[in-house]
């Protein structure tokens, strides 16, 4: 049926992607051309320059190696080019991974008969913004006209969900286990609505990394054993990998598979057959460390949000190695939950994705262009609705409007009273939907005398089920200023999309037509307060060969941060008195990881640790080392991968850069865990300051508010978590600030601390008149004159040079 | 924190604070509806502190406010200690009557 709407759902994975399809009422997977529900992301070229994508090209893995790419969905937004040497052309990431969404929208077209230009696409929950653009990227020359991107976890949350009919109360944990990565999400569905608890995972934990460990067994039984640090063994391992692969498929079912290579291998010159037996208990044994890696994350995530084993209504499992019995097992005694049947875990992430196309509105199929029949009515719904009686709001185009609306549903059974319609054409009604249906309305106009009108469209859908609402920002984003601290914009769990817009003034003048003076702002995303702690993802620059005048230091720049729902950022800077906005963004590239940068990030690091771990020892802070210890174990991981960089792997370097730069954050945690007994004494200051002051000047409410935050800083201090002790004390003075603001001495309190550093000042004439002007208000007791001068008295104060150098050189405050 | 009263999720969408979680996303679903069609009177709300605008970003706002137990608890309390706080008398010159249950949400026993 034409009529009806098409949302679909794309799983971009790392070793496989697929497709779904949801009607309304049905999830359905994708067939590819072969039959199969999914498609291996692997793309050929070959020398005529054709491509090939899927299982056929995953073929030539092993024959044809150098002209067959695969897993490069872990090098997008490098913009590092892959080369096809007998098509002599190279292909970036993203246009790889276009060939592999060409190849899904064509099974898609090839089913169901419609073209598809609007789809949603899933993305691993931690993917850094250039990543995400390049996916965006990669549909756009797939010839998708709009895309969304949402995160994995929720994806599978989500379909997980939709199946769950009533008796899914409580917590679930949806476990995902990728290709290479490893994620863990809690959630919770009630009244139809899903909310995900919490999240936490690996980045560097997945599929790959037992087939790797099954690929390493065999080679140490080999009469000549591969290396994986030399370039030459790249093939053999490359072949034997493939092997393995199919081996631990094999093992799934049976108890012993044969690993057999048609072809020898040629290792050092030297001919080397293969044909090894491989039992399921060596596999078991083998995979066994590293899913009892991902059981703790789980417990980790567990513990946070107050559930012990055994309090699980319910587990998910999603991702290929999952269909191991082993892991199932596994999990489901050390979780004592049971395993949620009937979820397909290699094509969940794609049905969650179209469910969530249908959430969002997105219907798949390409734009008709029939023309309008009749009067043209503009329509507010949701497409997905977990209540049974939604709001539908109209309007009609036009003057003269017609008088009356009423809804009538397509099984004739319920309608809805008749709406009147507003003199601009407005009305609102609401419909009663059937559970778990896909219910259609008429729509029924009539003019004042009580002749039916036709309107378009005439119809409307509605589906009832789950839905998630808007997204979750997943960490905070805000602007670093040249005081090193952050400005936050959007906070954690934001809904997306999202937009927010500061004032900020400028510490240093920008001159017109120098391009040396450029002012920055520097975007960061992260929990803590302090910029240098969190991660730098953009800068926007205001340079002084673009200005159009020169900015003097001070000057007003109203700074916008918006992203969408996909999580894609747009920023854009707008200086008041030039008149002019600046909005080019320098999205940082992730980085190149060449092996000589990684080895020497690796020694950085391991020194770092030397040191934080003496310091530990001499201060005997228990925690700290433990978590010294847990750094140790991922830096020699690292070192694996870039042992296996050094041998051309571009993909374990990536993996070996990443794996530093998480061992970069938790050292800085670490380092605040340090730092602990002058946080602690800190804490302390501000919750004397803000019982005092709030006891005194507060309100009820404040209170109140203050004996929450006691109570958390109390948890916080008893659990020894830094950051959130941070947050806490940030809070207090919040509410500290709020109270004393409220008391008429508040200016002139600020005005004193101003005043006496009047000094320091940059226009030391302007801030004596400032200082001249306060003191009269305070006379005068003329409070607005006084916050006046107070206000523009900070504007001249310096910044201090250290702050600003964390702040990441920010020219903003 | 006069902000903890102006962008008070109930105030924006202009519920009582013991409003059902269903309530809450119909409301919202409701006026991002209205919002988007400029339908009169969408674009103000009634506050202790007078009316505010009110757009698509602080009705999203609002809703994922309330989703979160511990956020819609700090809600409630401000919503219900509204007026105590208030330096100025509530709500004066409103252009639409105050919403159904506005009243109560401002601790009226009615």
């Amino acid at each position: 049926m034409a009529d009806t709407p098409l949302y679909v759902g794309i799983d971009l994975g790392t070793t496989n992607s697929a497709a779904a399809v949801f009607d309304g009422e049905r999830v359905s997977v994708v067939r590819n051309a072969q039959g199969a529900s999914v498609t291996p992301s692997v793309v050929r070229l070959d020398k005529q320059g054709r491509v090939t994508v899927g299982t056929r090209a995953r073929r030539f893995l092993e024959q044809d190696p150098t002209n067959t790419a695969a897993e490069f969905k872990r090098l997008m937004g490098t913009g590092k080019p892959i080369d096809f040497p007998a098509a002599a052309a190279a292909r970036t990431p993203e246009q790889l991974s276009a060939e592999v969404l060409k190849a899904l929208r064509q099974d898609i077209t090839d089913q169901l008969n419609v073209t598809i230009e609007r789809a949603v696409i899933s993305v691993p929950a931690l993917f850094e913004l250039p990543q995400s653009a390049a996916t965006s990227e990669a549909a756009r020359l797939a010839g998708f006209a709009r895309v969304e991107l949402l995160q994995e976890p929720i994806a599978s949350a989500l379909a997980a969900g939709w199946r769950a009919d009533g008796d899914g109360a409580g917590t679930w944990l949806v476990f995902d286990l990728g290709g290479g990565t490893f994620d863990a999400s809690l959630l919770e569905t009630r009244d139809g609505l899903l909310r995900v608890v919490g999240h936490d995972g690996d980045n560097f934990l997945g599929g790959r990394d037992f087939d790797w460990a099954i690929t390493e067994y065999l080679a140490s039984r080999l009469a000549v054993v591969p290396r994986r640090n030399n370039p030459e063994h790249a093939g053999a391992l490359r072949a034997l990998r493939l092997a393995a692969e199919d081996a631990k498929i094999e093992l799934s079912r049976g108890d012993k598979a044969q690993v057999t290579l048609a072809q020898p291998l040629t290792i050092d010159g030297r001919e080397v057959e293969v044909d090894l037996e491989l039992e399921r208990a060596t596999v078991e044994h083998l995979c066994l460390p590293l899913v009892d890696r991902a059981l703790d994350v789980c417990v980790r995530l567990m513990t946070t949000h107050g559930l012990a084993a055994g309090q699980l209504a319910r587990l998910v499992l999603v991702g290929g190695p999952t269909v191991m019995p082993m892991v199932r097992n596994r999990v489901a005694a050390r979780l004592e939950a049971g395993i949620a049947e009937g979820h397909d875990p290699m094509t969940l992430v794609a049905q969650g994705a179209a469910l969530y196309a249908a959430t969002a509105g997105l219907d798949g199929r390409a734009a008709s262009v029939a023309v309008p029949v009749g009067r043209q009515v503009w329509l507010q719904y949701p497409a997905v609705s977990a209540d049974l009686t939604p709001h539908v709001v109209g309007k009609f185009v036009g003057a003269d409007p017609p008088a009356k609306v009423k809804l009538v549903r397509s099984d004739g059974a319920w309608s809805s009273t008749e709406a009147t319609v507003g003199p601009d054409g407005t009305w609102l009604t609401s419909v009663t939907l059937l559970p778990r249906r896909a219910c259609t309305f008429q729509i029924e106009a009539r003019g004042a005398s009580g002749e039916l009108v036709v309107v378009s469209p005439p119809q409307l859908t509605i589906v009832q089920g789950l839905t998630i609402g808007d997204p979750p920002l997943s960490r905070t984003l805000g602007v670093a200023l040249a005081s090193g601290h952050v400005q936050t914009y959007l906070e954690r769990g934001a809904p997306l999309p999202a937009r927010r817009t500061f004032t900020h003034h400028t510490v240093e003048t920008v001159a017109k037509g120098s391009s040396e003076s450029v002012l920055r702002i520097p975007i960061v995303q992260g929990e803590l307060s302090q910029a240098h702690l969190c991660r730098l993802v953009g800068t926007l620059d205001i340079g002084g060969d673009a200005v159009l005048d020169t900015v003097p230091t001070g000057t007003a720049v109203e700074v916008t941060i918006e992203l969408d729902r996909g999580g894609r950022l747009a920023a854009r800077a707008l200086v008041p008195s030039i008149g002019q906005v600046f909005e080019h963004v320098a999205h940082l590239l992730v980085p190149d990881a060449s092996p000589e940068a990684l080895d020497a990030s690796l020694r950085d690091l391991r020194r770092q640790l030397m040191e934080l771990r003496t310091d530990a020892f001499r201060h005997g802070l228990g925690q700290v080392i433990e978590k010294l210890d847990r750094i140790e174990s991922r830096l020699s991981e690292a070192e694996r991968d870039i042992d296996a960089a050094h041998g051309g792997d571009a993909d374990a370097a990536q993996r070996a850069r990443r794996a530093l730069l998480d061992v970069d954050a938790t050292m800085t945690e670490a380092d605040l865990a340090r730092k602990w007994p002058e946080l602690d004494e800190q804490a302390r200051h501000a919750a004397i300051a803000a019982s005092s002051t709030v006891g005194m000047y507060g309100t009820e409410a404040e209170r109140t508010l203050l004996q929450d935050v006691m109570t958390a800083m109390d948890k916080a201090r008893r659990d020894k978590d830094a950051a959130e002790l941070e947050r806490q004390m940030r809070l207090a003075q919040r509410l500290s600030n709020a109270a004393f603001n409220r008391t008429p001495e508040a200016w002139e309190w600020y005005f004193e601390d101003a005043a006496s550093e009047v000094s320091k000042c940059r226009d030391l004439p302007r801030a004596q008149r400032l200082v001249t002007e306060g003191k009269a208000a305070i006379d005068r007791g003329d409070n607005g004159e006084l916050r006046r001068v107070v206000k523009a008295l900070w504007q001249l104060l310096p910044e201090n040079s250290d702050a600003r150098k964390k702040g990441f050189d920010s020219g903003v405050r | 924190m006069s902000r903890a009263l102006i962008d008070n999720p109930f105030f924006v969408l202009g519920l009582a604070t013991d409003a059902s979680r269903i309530e809450v996303e119909r409301e919202a679903q409701k006026l991002l509806g209205m919002l988007e069609l400029a339908f009169p009177g969408s674009e103000r709300y009634a506050t202790p502190l007078g009316p505010q605008p009110r757009t698509a970003e602080s009705v999203r706002a609002a809703v994922a406010a309330l989703r979160d137990p511990y956020q819609r608890l700090v809600a409630e309390l401000w919503a219900r200690h509204a007026p105590a706080a208030a330096a100025e008398p509530p709500v004066r010159e409103v252009a639409e009557p105050p919403r159904v249950g506005l009243r109560r949400a401002l601790g009226w026993r009615s």
